[in-house]
């Protein structure tokens, strides 16, 4: 495969080979508007408990897509015991209401329903797609994912267990799937952002059941959620049905959650995660970036194109096209409601990491002490405006970008004034972002996963070493 | 596994149909009367399907050559050369395919199968004339520069790395596809074996390129805002005047018939035991097709399925398992694949995997497993339509492996038809222990035992033990 979409997304689909992997994944949903994008006509109301629901009449394909949010995610796990989100969102449709998790996955699948629950930083994100036509089929099994989840004590365990397996079968497949976990953790030590998302092995095995329940009763309330449905639906239907559905749900009282922006680090460290007999070293170079409402958002996208986020990047360009060195290179930013982090991703054979590492710091410091040439901002400028129509195609895009906004409390205009936003950013912008929101090159969390005995002394330059073992069961060295 | 799950794809492709249960009949597909073909003087078809949802397009160039098409030596080429198209011409320079196609706000990638090569950009409309003349270009022009060569090597490695190496389901999937042929080149590792990564040379590429490339072994499909009149001409205008040219030789190798199971094991550090099945099975455009994609989903599609159910859920001797029917040009495998708890020992798991099989073989699947199938293929149909990405994609499935696009739009009816005798016949067919090979890759087995790693009992008794 040419491009980087996600590595794992193209293992996944089995896509075979491509030609390349790079810039796609660096165009997230967020991203850019081409200059006539409009978000189309939709509907909101709020619940008298303070369910916020949007309803997106979009007739293409007979299908409904839906998208929504329960706020919480990693930000609301114990500090001790990170995953507990992860496994509340795992939970939630294997038994619910009246059915058994048999019975809740042959009702969805009978109808070719999908549903899929999954912790991020901030929320538990839900989504899914029904035929039109099972319309109350969906509303009724979403209702009782979210409202009325068994969380029963066997499925608890054995899905606890495979979670863990399946990090660890992560650990022998896919070590670019995991990187970035590693990288999190190094970067924002205890902050909300470096749980692991899905947890580690050790900290699932810490969790009970009990800590599992008191997250659903904390944080699955109406006033704490909210629901897009978008694609071939009649919106007074819907309206009436998902009033019937979600209008008793109880409110939860909150609990104050302020989160409080992680600090940029200074100088450079390294973790070094060994993997003994590994070909490769896949890293991770990262610093805390921006956040969702940074105003340099339309020129940082440009810069970004241009440094990683497209395939004649000058990133890919260093690491793959001129020198051969990886398959890909790329670089992104992950904006939450704090600065998240930006963070350069490749790998290279284990006798070329510190070749493809100095290189990959060469290019940062390129970008920090340039200037952008003219012709490049136009490229840039004409790369993402092209692109971002592909991304809000589908029902299902606009269910997920409608569902974003509604997160952040973004208006449509963060779609709508992006384009036109694109198109007047000029050389001076784009060199104060650059100035602002990458970090200099000798300011830098180093992950490297690899094969520590023949990497650890060349390694050694880039600053303090911590090393440990990937098949240790937390994504951070262990503390005493 | 880069492959593993490319049957997997397929089937999302092929899918179809509606409700089995629920009566109504398999919707029209709209917009279907939309599309439309010519074939160009050069033997180059081209088909259109007009979308003005959004102000792009979709270009896809479906060329028949895959790794089906290698021979010893030159393992890998077909997919090397796709990363080759993108690297110069006589009159670009590698690289500048892409930075004009992104400066016009466009993207592109390709892929590689066993069967085929498939180059994709997708564009905004202002860019049409530069992807047709880009297109063009490779395709009459293509150069070879040997510095490239040399450096596009190492990243095709890199790749290899990545998906076979450092990754154990890669690794097994490899050994498996390896074994299950003997003769016929579905043997080969679309990614190429790593002496030949190393070895192939300039003129391997140039004779690849006079043999494949030729536009009457290709089929371009073009999806979004374009008039079928309009990509007719701009196809006339950049494609008809490169030469028609010798078709390529068919593959000459059929694969005798498989008269015993065959086993392969894999010894390398693994946390997580891996169990792969793979079955011979038919062809693409096999009239049994549909009826083995229902078969498949029944088994592995979803928590509902059955093998699901029974050894991840009920016996909790699996942490995943997949499956799908990979369907090619001549006849491909089926395959399950399996991923086990730390400690499982493999051969506890497949004897209870076998009577699970035996069971489909002998009793068949019931009607509301069949309906479910049927919807998971609906449902999975319907999203594929909603993109012009998807819809590219299925035309092309279509045209290529089933030899007329048009039977896209019979696909539900096709899978609507199928019966429960046709998901019973098509088990018979498929899972039959003499024409499977078995992968198992487990941890090495500690120092005594290790001789003898194809007895079970040793294999399997340390086979999860972790480093």
């Amino acid at each position: 495969m040419k491009r980087f979409t996600s590595f794992v997304a193209a293992l996944l689909l089995g896509v075979v080979i491509a030609h390349s992997a790079a810039a796609a994944d660096a165009q997230s949903s967020e991203k850019s508007t081409s200059a006539g994008v409009k978000v189309p006509a939709h509907q909101r109301f709020v619940l008298p408990n303070g369910l916020a629901i949007v309803l997106v009449p979009k007739k293409d394909v007979p299908m409904i897509a839906f998208s929504g949010f329960v706020r919480g995610g990693s930000l609301a796990d114990p500090a001790d015991k990170p995953g507990v989100a992860s496994l509340v969102a795992g939970l939630l449709d294997r038994g619910a209401g009246k059915r058994s998790a048999f019975e809740f996955a042959d009702a969805l699948e009978g109808v070719g329903g999908t549903f899929a629950a999954t912790a991020g930083a901030e929320s538990i994100g839900v989504n899914g797609q029904f035929l039109a036509r099972d319309r109350a089929l969906m509303i009724e099994l979403l209702a009782d994912a979210l409202l009325r989840p068994k969380l029963d004590a066997q499925e608890f365990e054995s899905y606890r267990a495979r979670e863990i397996e399946f990090i660890k079968s992560a650990k022998d497949s896919d070590p670019s799937q995991i990187v970035g976990t590693y990288g999190r953790a190094a970067l924002f030590g205890t902050h909300p952002y470096g749980r692991p998302q899905g947890g580690s092995e050790r900290s699932l095995a810490a969790i009970s059941l009990a800590d599992v329940k008191a997250y659903h009763g904390q944080n699955f309330g109406p006033n704490n959620a909210t629901l897009v449905f978008a694609g071939d639906l009649d919106a007074r239907w819907m309206r009436q049905a998902l009033t019937a559905a979600f209008g008793n749900w109880a409110k939860v009282s909150l609990p104050p959650r302020q989160l409080a922006a992680a600090p940029r680090v200074t100088g450079r460290r390294v973790w070094l995660i060994d993997s003994p007999g590994a070909v490769q070293t896949y890293f991770w170079l990262g610093n805390v970036g921006v956040d969702r409402r940074y105003s340099g958002r339309p020129a940082l996208d440009l810069v970004n194109t241009l440094y990683g986020g497209r395939f004649t990047s000058i990133l890919n360009t260093e690491l793959r096209i001129k020198s051969g060195l990886s398959y890909g290179a790329s670089s992104r930013f992950t904006r939450g409601s704090t600065p998240g982090e930006f963070a350069i991703r490749s790998f290279t054979q284990t006798d070329n990491t510190v070749k493809a590492l100095d290189l990959a710091l060469e290019t940062l410091g390129q970008l920090k002490h340039g200037s952008l040439a003219p012709e490049m901002l136009e490229s840039s400028r004409s790369y993402v405006l092209g692109q971002f129509p592909l991304q809000l195609e589908t029902a299902a895009h606009w269910a997920a970008t409608l569902s974003d906004l509604e997160f952040f409390g973004l208006g449509k205009d963060y779609i709508e004034d992006y384009g036109p936003a694109l198109l007047k950013v000029d050389l001076a912008e784009t060199a104060a972002v650059t100035a602002d929101a990458f970090p200099r090159a000798d300011d830098l969390v180093m992950v490297l996963i690899g094969d520590a005995a023949k990497i650890r002394e060349g390694v050694a330059k880039y600053g303090q070493v911590t090393e440990f073992k990937l098949s240790d069961t937390d994504f951070a060295p262990a503390t005493k | 596994m880069p492959k593993i799950f490319r049957a997997a794809c397929l089937l999302l492709l092929c899918g179809a149909v509606t409700a089995a249960t629920k009566p109504p009949a398999a919707p029209r597909v709209p917009g279907a009367d939309q599309v439309k073909s010519t074939t160009l003087a050069n033997g180059m078809k081209v088909i259109v399907w007009t979308d003005r949802d959004i102000p792009n397009i979709a270009l896809y160039n479906w060329v028949r050559v895959g790794s089906r098409n290698e021979v010893p030596g030159i393992t890998g080429l077909a997919h090397f050369f796709e990363h080759m198209m993108f690297n110069g011409t006589s009159t670009r320079a590698p690289g500048e395919f892409d930075r004009t196609m992104e400066a016009q706000g466009g993207s592109n990638n390709a892929f590689t199968s066993d069967d085929v090569t498939v180059y994709q950009d997708w564009i905004p409309r202002s860019a049409l004339d530069l992807v047709f003349d880009l297109e063009g270009d490779r395709l009459a022009n293509l150069s070879f520069d040997p510095q490239v060569i040399e450096s596009e090597r190492g990243v095709v490695y890199s790749e290899r790395r990545l998906r076979t190496e450092d990754s154990n389901e890669g690794f097994l999937y490899e050994q498996l596809q390896a074994t299950a042929f003997v003769a016929h080149p579905y043997q080969n590792p679309t990614i190429g074996w790593p002496a030949d990564i190393q070895g192939w040379k300039l003129e391997d590429l140039q004779k690849f390129y006079k043999t494949h490339y030729a536009p009457n072994n290709c089929t371009l499909i073009l999806v979004g805002d374009i008039g079928a009149e309009e990509g007719f001409a701009l196809a006339k205008k950049y494609l008809e005047p490169i030469p028609r040219q010798e078709p390529p030789p068919p593959v000459r190798t059929t694969e005798p018939e498989q008269m015993g199971e065959k086993r392969v094991y894999v010894e390398r550090p693994a946390s997580t035991p891996l169990l792969m099945y793979a079955y011979k099975s038919p062809a693409a455009n096999d009239p049994l097709g549909p009826a083995i994609n229902l078969l498949m989903t029944v088994m592995t599609e979803g928590n509902s399925s059955r093998l699901h159910r029974l050894l991840v859920e009920d016996k909790k001797i699996a942490i995943q398992v997949s499956g799908g029917f990979q369907e090619g040009f001549d006849p491909m495998l089926s395959y399950l694949s399996l991923t086990l708890p730390e400690g499982a020992n493999p051969a506890d798991v497949e004897k209870v995997l076998d009577t699970a099989l035996d069971e489909v073989v002998s009793k068949g699947v019931t009607d509301a497993e069949l309906a479910r199938a049927k919807n998971q293929f609906a449902a999975t149909f319907w999203k594929q339509l909603a993109t012009i990405n998807g819809k590219a994609n299925l035309l092309g499935q279509f045209d290529v492996f089933e030899g007329d696009y048009r039977k896209l739009f019979d696909a539900p009816a096709q899978y609507e038809k199928v019966t429960r005798e046709d998901v019973l016949k098509a088990a018979a067919l498929v899972f039959q222990k003499k024409r499977r090979t078995v992968g198992v890759l487990t941890s090495p087995v500690a120092s005594a035992a290790s001789d003898d790693i194809a007895s079970d009992d040793t294999a399997s008794d340390k086979g999860g033990a972790t480093p």
